[in-house]
């Protein structure tokens, strides 16, 4: 008799492959199985890329899922990690075509599933700086919020997810200028954001944990820019810490 | 770990009717609050830090006690249990205190890829072993007895020795954990592969059992499918009462999970379950 781990085995080869032996009777009915199985694992992807799917139809999007999963098959019990690579194998498996701003839509829309689920951490106002002096500003490193994340693309795709947020939205020109964003938890649901370019730059330095002196000069703004980039960051709610990077280092 | 700020419900389960909590009845139930006794969620989905689920799941739990019923831990499977998976489980339980913890008497994985369905095992002696001990290592490492709930099945193994009722106790029996008794499933076994219902519900040991579920299927041609997409059917309310005259008034969930319908639809159904649970409370008295 065939053990428990030869029937797993035989059942498990079965669900990948139809003309794999069936270790089960009556052998038809192993595809309610692999139905379900298939179905699963395609609704987690429709359900995390939403607008990918809609621009490219259901049955290349179908394609697409089956291909990604004999590549990247599912490692969790956890249905919601299913898509955790699609966004690197579609800028894979796109690569050179003219459909390869997929892979950073699909990288964008990741991010707002990774923010759906991210927790919101209390926010300081700005009156915070309060407690430290004007010599001490330039040095200031900011712990921002955790399900903040920053997207740089060399394709237009903040303008196609956000015109997919409607039905029948027409398709976005790709020879538009690349752009940059972030995606962040609001309390009814993930916020995406188009950032110019400066704006980005000292998010990602302050992300990076650069003091905010250094974000300011890698971001090259000017003074009005400086007083509405910091304004910005602590209006939105972005700022969960801050401290003084230099006394940090005497300690250390 | 943030903790509820609200403990929340925290009577054990009563022997109500209780529904399944879906994301497109979060905002009707905490403005409604209709008279369920109890809810269900799925563990799965709540094992995240924030969002809005984990946030409807905390406002819900405050009204209403909890079950978390699990769907992903293949505690059958012979490549073993996914530690990960199970830290988030006992995650989820320290955060949202439910009074039940169940899963399936099922695997799910081998090989290392995981097929996200609830998939059978034969009815063997060295299954029903290793399904114990597995489900017996969970729960010392939960710190809490799991009801395993029986699935339903399209297929069966000619290696299986046992009924499955058998089968059942022999992992309560000997891993300490309780039976989550799916009537639906049952029906829904029992006509696609021949099994008497009857004898099932009666080969179940009396006191093993700590909740009962009831669903609806869907039909595709000869075969029934437990699609969770319906009002529960004639027969399956008869077995119901079946099961209630043998095991007593249990907490007792209507899942719709498919096709889902209003609230005030999936509430309703639910009474029908509470009207027969009323039933045998008055017979007890």
């Amino acid at each position: 008799m065939a053990s428990l781990r030869e029937l797993q085995s035989a059942f498990a080869a079965a669900l990948r492959d139809p003309s794999a032996p069936c270790p089960v009777r009556p052998a038809g009915n192993l595809a309610i199985y692999r139905n379900n199985s298939t179905h699963s694992f395609r609704a987690a992807l429709e359900s995390s890329f939403p607008v990918v799917r809609k621009r490219v139809g259901d049955d290349y999007f179908r394609q697409l899922c089956m291909r990604y999963r004999e590549r990247y098959p599912s490692r969790s019990g956890d249905l919601h990690w299913t898509g955790r690579d699609f966004p690197a194998f579609l800028l894979e498996h796109l690569h050179g075509t003219e459909y390869a701003w997929l892979g950073d839509l699909a990288r964008l829309e990741w991010l707002h599933e990774l923010a759906s689920i991210t927790r919101i951490e209390s926010a300081l106002t700005a009156e915070v700086l309060a407690n430290f002096g004007p010599a001490q500003l330039e040095h200031l490193v900011f712990t921002l919020q955790p399900s903040m994340s920053l997207l740089a693309s060399d394709f237009p795709v903040f303008t196609v997810w956000q015109a997919n947020q409607t039905d029948n939205a027409p398709p976005v020109e790709q020879s538009l200028p690349g752009e940059y964003g972030m995606v962040r938890a609001r309390i009814d649901g993930p916020e995406v954001r188009q950032l110019v370019p400066g704006l980005f730059s000292y998010l990602s330095a302050l992300r990076a944990g650069a003091p905010l002196g250094e974000a300011i000069s890698s971001a090259g703004l000017d003074q009005e820019g400086v007083v509405s980039a910091l304004g910005f960051v602590f209006t939105d709610g972005l700022v969960c810490a801050l401290r003084d990077g230099r006394s940090e280092k005497r300690e250390s | 770990m943030p903790r509820l700020e609200t403990r929340g419900v925290r009577e054990p389960i009563p022997a109500r009717a209780g529904i399944g909590l879906r994301a497109v009845h979060h905002d009707a139930l905490v403005a409604e609050r209709p008279p369920v006794g109890w809810i269900e969620a799925h563990t799965e989905n709540y094992f995240h830090e924030g969002g809005v689920a984990v946030r409807a799941l905390e406002r819900a739990r405050s009204n209403y006690p909890l079950s978390l019923h699990g769907v992903g831990l293949g505690l059958g499977s012979v490549d073993g249990v996914d530690r990960e998976h199970l830290s988030r489980v006992k995650r989820a339980i320290a955060r949202f205190e439910p009074a039940l913890v169940s899963e399936h008497a099922c695997w799910g994985h081998a090989g290392g890829e995981f097929f996200n369905d609830l998939l059978p095992l034969p009815h063997t002696d060295e299954a029903a072993v290793l399904l114990a001990r597995q489900v017996a290592e969970a729960q010392d490492y939960l710190g809490m007895q799991l009801l395993i709930e029986n699935v339903s099945a399209y297929v069966t193994f000619g290696h299986s020795r046992l009924h499955e009722w058998e089968f059942l106790a022999a992992v309560a029996a000997t891993s300490g954990c309780g039976l989550l008794l799916d009537v639906n499933n049952i029906y829904v076994s029992s006509r696609n592969l021949g099994i008497d219902a009857h004898s099932f519900i009666n080969g179940i040991p009396i006191g093993s059992v700590g909740e009962i579920h009831l669903a609806g299927h869907a039909r595709n041609g000869n075969v029934l499918i437990d699609d969770h997409g319906s009002q529960v059917c004639a027969e399956v309310w008869q077995l119901y009462r079946q099961a209630v005259d043998r095991f007593g008034a249990l907490p007792t969930l209507v899942e719709w999970d498919t096709n889902i319908p209003a609230l005030a639809t999936l509430v309703a159904e639910s009474r029908r379950a509470d009207l027969i649970l009323g039933e045998a409370r008055g017979l007890a008295a």
